[in-house]
């Protein structure tokens, strides 16, 4: 016999209308009701007052709306409850999809020197500091033990191309071995292109490889935030992206932008210079709390509340751009509205719940320790190692993945049970990420009411549902972004 | 007086019937505010009785107001919660479940 009961058998008797598990956050006189897997609406003060009180009436338009969004239900009917078991595990499908995305840092060494940069600057000493074949090739075997149907190795620094016979090396291997795995494989360089020459655009285009960079807005602007001998790093990024562009074409490449102090005034600027070299989209990013950002007090001056607004204008600006026929999209907001429109988890690292390291990404430091996240890295590289879940010579995917480093931080910050998460109506757009509230709050969930990214997500899911509901152009934008 | 000197950073005492108005609820609200202010929560048979603390310079005035409103959500969540939580649990367990260990006749 089965150990549950059925859904009639909770139903308060002569009730017609059953509750089902919602969760509500009141925004400006309205209230946000979202049902178990994120799907939401808004009502009126007064229809939520109608709800709480159980006082539903037979037929309502407010009922049909709950009814279609599986707040409530009819006692005794089954159907919602399947709809909803269907969506959540369409939702967490992922998962049992572990691990997608695998980091090989190739080289620590860089020949940039950013104040903030969260990796350590070591240009010099190459066998001390670059990845060896035998790593590589330990960390390929490890990245091919995942179950994931879809694997992308994402090669990072330093700066990566300092060690482009690696990568060269990684991919060959990585495309023959997949000629028998026969997974969904793809490869990015992430490169601040300095040293982007024609044979590794050549490579690049032979197996397909994507390039990411950075790009953190206007010359003046990125070349404070990026020293380099002859003070030249934007404009050989310009010009690598322009080279990137027409060799691999424009969805081969994508930037990425370090936000700074000096950034919060320039959001339009910022957004302008993306727009300027033909880019698609933009990553609002916050800066993060990590590496040297800490270690030169950058992360200390910066001003969660300034970064919202810098947000919130950026993504106007945007939807700006958009309305005069202009098709760019603002990739952080397209990873929310993919959770709170669709069913699709998008498996963005920084928003998932249990936490996306290990179980999303994994990082083979050049050196053969393996990490739960690229900031679990940067922290070991301030010395604190606790998200070191191995090594590559002496582990396997099994023992990293059942490691007590892996899953003491899952478990402990799970957002389901963590309080203040547990009771969110935003709980399912949101996640956990125990390696910030670790690095911010000394422990891996943090206390929600002080924390950054807990008052920066809110803000930003309220504001995106506020658009959402309030202005037509943008709910469409929205719809489209998500779809994507 | 400016308006500095108006705000209460004296504690602020604020009852709740014991009858209506859970612990866990107080606690629960409690948490949400602990970057403007702390509660010390007194429980009792007929009133909880909290005293709030200002962190900073919240207003005390206005966060009681404030503390009121999210005291009577909580306590409606948690009475969300209890009456949906086997339905939760069910379709959790459906969802997830491929060992039979539901009855599908239960869920379906
Ligand atoms: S971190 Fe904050 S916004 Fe995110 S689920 Fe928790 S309480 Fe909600």
């Amino acid at each position: 016999m089965s150990r549950f009961r059925g859904a009639e058998a909770f139903a308060a008797s002569g009730d017609d209308w059953q509750l089902l598990p919602f969760r509500f956050e009141r925004l400006n006189g309205r209230v946000l009701v979202t049902n178990m897997v994120g799907e939401h609406l808004v009502l009126s003060g007064e229809d939520f007052e109608v709800l709480a009180t159980g006082e539903l009436p037979a037929d309502s338009d407010l009922v049909r709306r709950l009814r279609a969004k599986q707040v409530i239900k009819r006692s005794g009917e089954r159907a919602p409850l399947s709809l909803l078991a269907l969506k959540a595990r369409t939702r967490h499908a992922r998962l049992a999809e572990s691990t997608g995305l695998h980091i090989f840092v190739v080289s620590l060494r860089c020949e940039h020197s950013c104040p903030y940069c969260q990796v350590s600057r070591q240009s010099e000493d190459r066998d001390r500091y670059d990845m060896t074949l035998a790593t590589a090739e330990r960390g390929l075997d490890m990245t091919f033990r995942s179950p994931s149907r879809s694997l992308k190795i994402e090669f990072q620094g330093g700066e990566p191309l300092l060690n482009f016979g690696l990568i060269e090396e990684v991919v060959r291997q990585a495309e023959v071995r997949n000629r028998d795995e026969g997974r969904d494989l793809g490869f990015v360089i992430a490169s601040n292109l300095a040293l982007l020459s024609d044979e590794v655009l050549d490579f690049c285009a032979r197996h397909n490889i994507h390039i990411s960079t950075s790009l953190d807005g206007p010359a003046d602007l990125h070349n404070r935030n990026r020293p380099r001998p002859g003070r030249d790093s934007w404009e050989r990024a310009v010009d690598g992206i322009r080279r990137v562009r027409e060799t691999l074409g424009v969805d081969h490449i994508s930037a990425l932008m370090t936000t700074t102090k000096r950034s919060l005034d320039r959001v339009r600027d910022i957004i302008d210079t993306y727009v300027d070299l033909g880019l698609r989209g933009i990553f609002l990013r916050p800066l993060s709390p990590y590496g040297f950002a800490i270690k030169t007090k950058s992360y200390s001056a910066y001003d969660a509340e300034r970064w919202i607004d810098f947000y919130r204008e950026g993504l106007g600006y945007i939807l700006e751009l958009n309305r005069q026929g202009l098709d760019l999209t603002e990739y952080f907001s397209t990873v929310i509205l993919r959770k709170m429109l669709t069913n699709v988890e998008p498996g963005y690292v920084d928003l998932m719940s249990p936490a996306g390291i290990g179980i999303g990404a994994l990082v083979y430091n050049y050196d053969g320790s393996v990490y739960a996240s690229d900031e679990g890295r940067m922290l070991a590289e301030m010395g604190d190692e606790t998200f070191r879940l191995g090594h590559l010579e002496v582990d396997t995917y099994e023992s990293i993945m059942t490691s007590e480093a892996l899953l003491a931080p899952l478990e402990e910050s799970f957002a389901l049970s963590a309080p203040m998460c547990s009771d969110c109506a935003f709980e399912t757009y949101c996640g956990s990420d125990p390696v910030y509230h670790y690095a911010t709050s000394g422990d891996f969930l943090g206390r929600k009411s002080e924390s950054d990214f807990c008052r920066r997500n809110m803000a930003i899911f309220k504001h995106l549902i506020d658009l959402y509901e309030n202005d037509e152009f943008a709910r469409r934008t929205f719809l489209s972004w998500a779809g994507r | 007086m400016d308006a500095n000197e108006q705000k209460s950073d004296r504690p602020t005492e604020v009852r709740f019937a014991a009858s209506t108005t859970s612990v866990d609820a107080i606690q629960r609200a409690a948490y949400r505010f602990g970057d403007r202010f702390s509660v010390e929560l007194l429980p009792g048979v007929d009133e909880h009785i909290c005293i709030l603390r200002s962190r900073d310079d919240a207003d005390l005035d206005e966060e009681t107001e404030n503390f009121r409103v999210e005291v009577l959500d909580q306590t409606l969540r948690v009475r969300i919660r209890k009456e949906t939580e086997p339905i939760r649990t069910m379709i959790l367990a459906k969802a997830f479940s491929r060992t039979g260990v539901v009855d599908p006749q239960d869920l379906d």
